[in-house]
């Protein structure tokens, strides 16, 4: 028509064009990201009330040991209500958690997976014209269910926590912490559970989540930071006698015991206040931050759980030379949770290399269909594996001559470090600690970590318990 | 039954959207594409269009047992028609591009009413009596627009229409959401915004094309500022957002000008920085944006609760009426597109963000075609406005950037944005017309 009439070309609205199509472009790779992997932060959020629809349609599914013992499972009463019953009571409460009144623990991690039916098509079809709920997948977790009820009871009355770690994989083999609930009556006694005048905090999932002072277990760390400051040479001499005075502040060894000239294995069997108080204080403390950060202090701690507390590490170069002595041996601002000291053990016993704790094995439908299966994930060297040698022959002069030498391990070769935490200024009363690791016949290892309240000497309370641990699981 | 049909439904709208998605893509190339293949893909667009619009009818028939799905049915297959027949009459040939913007904003339209069916209704109904109410208005404005001979004269008229607009907004307008956006007309709420963007695109392109020197952009550059420091005062930053982004690209594309471009952009990054500072309300925004669960009581609600939408709905979505997309606030308007990726799925959502930028590029292909470069900065001004607007709206709900509150074009609920939108459109599809019609009038004054 208009022939006489040329096109206006202009390459500007090329750019302009170009722009607006790189920016929907990167909306849609977001968008995609999100909605295959970011979701996952959110949906399992307490305030996200979309799974009640799912219900409708999918019983949930149930949550089973690594041995396939029941320990969640939804029935159904003559009056067609659904009931979530939990067979064991408390023994698995802060791992499984509840879904009666909010959600916690796997319960809330993987009720999207509970709630989804991945039977047969056909199955799911006739359920669906037959009007019957589909089944939901069930959970496999990797835990133990003997071991898990030797910490449950091995814990007895005590406030706590215990966790254990296969080291070469990061599964969670056990995980307890006290005080606990029973979820099952979750909603009649809630205000009970969450009253915070009785300070119990029932709900906190110490093992993952308390923080506590390491006490003498971070005599790992400082053997660690040592090392690295002496490019690997564990070469040194200490005459201990009893006491250490830094600054205008006396240090003194448990029981005011002089341990007399010492080498570092024997500092560390014998857990020296006063050689480690040393070492503090000759410490670069930018090092000393630098070793205790790549060995995850202040940082979040690499696993698939959810809602774990990151430890904390502070000292800088203002921080008096007294409470640098004291964070050497474990006591000053230092927090940890049994958790991260597990990890740390559980690298230590698999020659430096810290696999990414986890409790979720695999999702299978209930027609036997695998749906999903968490493969272990390496985080890679924490320690070097000379370090994680040395360290490995450290700990086992703790349990042949050192501080664990009168506990009973059976006939189990085990690696250990007691701990004894003050946590008050009340110096008699004192946390218990035990981390170890202990290697059956068959070459199988298991990592440790208890921490008794107010319990006393790590070698009197905390590691007769790990002992029960393994026991248990190497029977 | 309902279940099957709901879950199997899953599937196929996914089909059909995708289908239309890929030809989209095709299309956004059509000067590559011959008339007939151009033409086959439009009618497969248009059978994807009505068969999507089937499903998803039979699907919300079965839950909702209400008949009035398939009056809307029906109803927007003959706007389709009427539409098409309107848009054949201004311009008198068959261009095959304007048929592929025709089925992309009716896609969105569609798409919008089916949500709106499943969140209420009644909302649906009214959207529809909006639709109808917008073609009339659309089909009015070109009618008149083709009357004016020299329309880009009228540079300062369309200035004072929206800066008089903005003000009345500025200054008596009614808080909602802590900003001003609306006047109230008896039980009807004005958006004067909404139709400013008109009378702004008219008057950027007026200035340039008029002037064709500096004077233009000095007389562009001071009208942007009232209307975007108007904007501002009444707290409509997504409004203000878009002008100023039209702005910036529409005199880039008039004057070639890379300094005037970054000395623009670095304009535009100190105000931005100072708007920051300036506007605690601003910052909350931030805030609710780079981590919303902490703050999820409050400012983060409106975002989590979108965002539990669409990662809970998943790549494939619940079905209709299988979600809970009404626990989201607003989701009428602001937060449709998650309502839609919940329960049709997230594929869906991809598809459509496809379909927007697919839009995009067409409506810039008409600027392209235009013979006169007043319409072709006009269509330009459209195309600017349509892909901020798109983005910003998906960006927000999807936590890509931090919500402004501003509407999914053609999807959200809302007589005002539809009816400014259906100009626009119906503008840029006949620009070559309205200026052909101009040719002949001054031929006849020439006499």
């Amino acid at each position: 028509m208009q022939g006489n009439k040329k096109k206006i070309i202009r390459k500007e609205i090329y750019i302009v064009a170009a722009f607006f199509v790189i920016v929907f472009g990167a909306m849609i790779g977001y968008f995609v990201m999100y909605v295959n992997k970011g979701s996952k932060d959110f949906i399992y959020n307490a305030y996200n009330s979309r799974f009640s629809v799912f219900s409708e349609d999918v019983k949930r599914g149930s949550i089973y040991t690594s041995d396939g013992t029941v320990i969640a499972e939804t029935k159904t009463d003559e009056e067609g209500n659904e009931i979530r019953v939990y067979p064991d009571d408390r023994l698995f409460c802060h791992a499984v958690g509840y879904v009666n009144k909010g959600m916690a623990g796997l319960e809330a991690q993987y009720t999207f997976d509970l709630l989804k039916s991945n039977i047969e098509l056909s199955d799911q079809i006739d359920n669906n014209l037959a009007g019957v709920k589909n089944p939901g997948d069930n959970l496999y977790t990797t835990f133990d269910y003997n071991t898990q009820l030797a910490a449950f009871d091995g814990l007895g009355m005590y406030d706590g926590a215990v966790i254990a770690i296969e080291p070469d994989t990061g599964k969670i083999i056990a995980m307890v912490s006290k005080p606990d609930y029973d979820p099952n009556t979750i909603a009649e006694y809630w205000d009970d559970i969450t009253d915070s005048t009785n300070n119990k905090s029932s709900l906190v999932n110490r093992a993952i989540q308390g923080t506590y002072p390491p006490g003498s277990t971070f005599k790992i760390v400082t053997t660690i930071a040592y090392l690295r400051a002496n490019d690997g040479d564990s070469e040194f001499n200490y005459k201990c006698s009893g006491s250490i005075n830094v600054d205008d502040y006396k240090i003194h060894c448990s029981g005011n015991k002089s341990h007399g000239t010492e080498d570092l294995l024997k500092a560390f069997s014998n857990s020296c206040n006063s050689a480690y108080a040393y070492i503090g204080i000759n410490l670069d403390r930018q090092e000393f931050v630098d070793t205790a950060e790549e060995l995850l202090f202040n940082e979040t701690l690499p696993t698939m759980l959810e809602s774990t507390k990151k430890s904390s590490f502070k000292i800088d170069s203002s921080t008096s030379d007294t409470i640098v002595a004291q964070t050497a041996i474990g006591q000053g601002d230092t927090t940890v949770s049994p958790l991260h000291m597990c990890m740390l053990v559980s690298a230590i016993a698999n020659d430096g290399v810290l696999m990414e704790p986890y409790m979720a094995d695999k999702i299978v439908s209930t027609d036997g269909t695998e749906v999903s299966k968490t493969e272990p994930v390496e985080y890679g060297q924490l320690i070097s594996s000379e370090e994680a040698e040395l360290l490995q022959s450290y700990m086992a002069a703790v349990v042949e001559e050192g501080t664990a030498e009168k506990v009973d391990f059976g006939d189990l070769t085990v690696y250990g470090k007691t701990g004894t935490a003050e946590y008050s200024e009340n110096k008699s009363v004192t946390h218990s600690w035990f981390v170890g690791y202990a290697v059956g016949d068959n070459g199988k290892k298991l990592a440790v970590a208890v921490i008794m309240e107010s319990a006393g000497y790590g070698s009197k309370y905390a590691a007769p318990l790990a002992s029960k641990v393994f026991e248990a699981y190497f029977e | 039954m309902l279940n099957v049909i709901t879950s199997f439904s899953r599937i196929t709208i996914l089909v059909f959207i995708v289908v239309f998605a890929v030809i989209d893509l095709f299309q956004m190339f059509e000067y590559k594409l011959n008339e007939v293949v151009a033409s086959v893909l439009a009618t497969i667009q248009a059978v994807m269009l009505v068969l999507f619009l089937v499903n998803a009818s039979i699907v919300l028939y079965m839950a909702k047992e209400d008949a009035t799905v398939w009056f809307l049915f029906a109803g927007l297959i003959i706007f389709y028609i009427v539409f098409s027949i309107i848009i054949n009459v201004f311009t008198n040939e068959e261009h095959f591009i304007s048929k592929g913007l025709i089925n992309n904003c009716f896609l969105f339209v569609a798409m919008g009413i089916v949500t709106l069916e499943r969140l209420k209704i009644s909302l649906a109904v009214k959207q529809f009596m909006s639709l109808i109410f917008a073609l009339v208005i659309a089909v009015a404005v070109v009618i008149l627009v083709k009357k004016i001979v020299m329309i880009e004269r009228f540079v300062f008229y369309f200035a004072i229409i929206g800066i008089l607009l903005l003000s009345l907004v500025a200054f008596m307008g009614q808080v909602e959401n802590g900003a001003k956006l609306s006047l109230a007309i008896g039980s009807l709420r004005f958006q004067p915004s909404e139709f400013v963007k008109i009378t702004f695109v008219l008057f950027i392109s007026a200035c340039i094309a008029n002037y064709k020197d500096f004077r233009g952009l000095l007389i562009a550059t001071l009208g942007t500022a009232i209307h975007v420091l108007l904007l501002v005062l009444s707290r409509d930053l997504g409004m203000a957002l878009i002008f100023a982004v039209c702005y910036v690209f529409v005199v880039f594309i008039a004057y070639k000008n890379y300094i005037v471009l970054s000395v623009e952009l670095g304009a535009a990054f100190i105000g931005g920085i100072l708007a920051y500072n300036l506007f605690p309300h601003i910052q909350t925004r931030f805030l609710a944006w780079s981590d919303p669960l902490s703050v999820i009581d409050d400012k983060g609600y409106q975002i989590s609760q979108s965002l539990f939408a669409i990662g809970t709905g998943g790549w494939l979505g619940s079905g209709l009426n299988k979600g809970m997309p009404n626990k989201i606030p607003v989701v009428t308007n602001d937060f449709i597109f998650a309502a839609i990726s919940e329960e049709m799925g997230a594929l869906v959502g991809v598809c459509l963000i496809l379909c927007f930028c697919a839009t995009v590029i067409m409506l810039f292909n008409m600027a392209f075609k235009c013979t006169n470069s007043y319409y072709m900065l006009v269509d330009c001004g459209t195309a600017i406005i349509f892909a901020v607007q798109a983005i910003l709206n998906i960006g927000g709900v999807t936590k890509f950037i931090p919500s402004t509150g501003v509407t999914l074009p053609f999807i959200s609920y809302g007589s005002n944005s539809l009816v400014s939108l259906t100009v626009s459109l119906m503008i840029v599809l006949t620009s070559n017309e309205l200026y052909r019609e101009r040719v002949h009038h001054r031929g006849r004054h020439a006499r």
